[in-house]
């Protein structure tokens, strides 16, 4: 959800459509965040349930990789709240294309963050399905 | 979490259909937020509209594709010719063809709305059938009753 709508961001000039975009985000990251918490709760109880350990190298490693990628997550989310707040003010004032929201919306290390945190997730995916070391 | 119980030999395409599945979800819940997005914000129609088809195009159909094969793949492996087939697995082709036709109802609707500058009212209604009927799939995959 995050990716598809950030994608369109980056494409956008005006301020209050940059708004509009990062506001979507911010209503798809609740989903996310429940998401990810049903995600690890039900994820830890059924560790215990298919009798695995949670010592288990893969185990310890998705948990960590889980857990990094939600904060690379919450940072980038956090850049890009900041982001969105001057681009409110630029669209109060005139809603002209601005410089330097253009360099904002595509900072390398808030994409880098975003980005980053889904890849971390696919690689989470391919432990819990291959499970190394079993 | 789910994959955690699936047998070996089928790693590689249950990979894809996993990963297919959640990027389909996301993609049309996207479309689904967007699309009701456009309705309360008519100054934005145009981009909103654009966001859909876009997402659509990019996300939801190679998504839906991806998903849709892996999932052949791994019944070609797990339930050879003559073998009796589960419940949950006539679900899985439930939601997944029904979310076919009505993903390509939405897709020429949004393309429609593209055209028209707006996103018609079916396209986020649509959208959240099929995030709804994902989800039923999901449990039914998932659970295997």
């Amino acid at each position: 959800m995050a990716a598809a709508l950030n994608l369109m961001a980056l494409r956008r000039e005006r301020p209050s459509e940059v708004v509009v975009l990062f506001g979507l985000i911010r209503a798809a990251v609740v989903a996310i965040a429940a998401g990810a918490l049903l995600a690890f709760v039900f994820g830890l109880w059924l560790v215990h349930e298919a009798g695995f350990g949670y010592g288990d190298g893969w185990i310890v490693a998705a948990i960590v990789l889980f857990i990094v990628a939600n904060a690379m997550g919450g940072i980038g989310g956090r850049r890009d709240e900041r982001t969105a707040a001057y681009a409110r003010d630029l669209a109060a004032v005139d809603d002209a294309p601005s410089a330097e929201l253009r360099r904002r919306v595509r900072d390398p290390i808030s994409l880098g963050l975003s980005y980053g945190s889904g890849a971390l997730l696919v690689v989470v995916l391919a432990l819990m399905i291959w499970k190394p070391g079993t | 979490m789910l994959a955690i119980l699936q047998p070996a030999d089928g790693n590689l395409p249950l990979f894809l259909h996993v990963l297919g599945a959640v990027v389909v979800f996301g993609a049309t819940g996207t479309v689904a937020i967007a699309g009701f997005a456009a309705q309360r914000r008519p100054e934005h129609r145009p981009l909103l509209a654009s966001t859909v088809a876009r997402t659509l195009l990019f996300g939801v159909l190679p998504a839906w594709i991806l998903m849709r094969v892996g999932a052949e793949w791994i019944r070609s492996k797990e339930f050879t010719d003559g073998a009796d087939e589960p419940g949950w697995l006539g679900v899985g082709y439930i939601v997944s063809d029904g979310s076919g036709v009505l993903l390509i109802v939405t897709g020429i609707l949004a393309w429609i709305s593209t055209r028209r500058g707006r996103v018609l009212l079916a396209v986020p209604i649509l959208a959240t059938i099929c995030v709804i009927g994902f989800a039923a799939a999901w449990v039914a995959m998932s659970g295997k009753p």
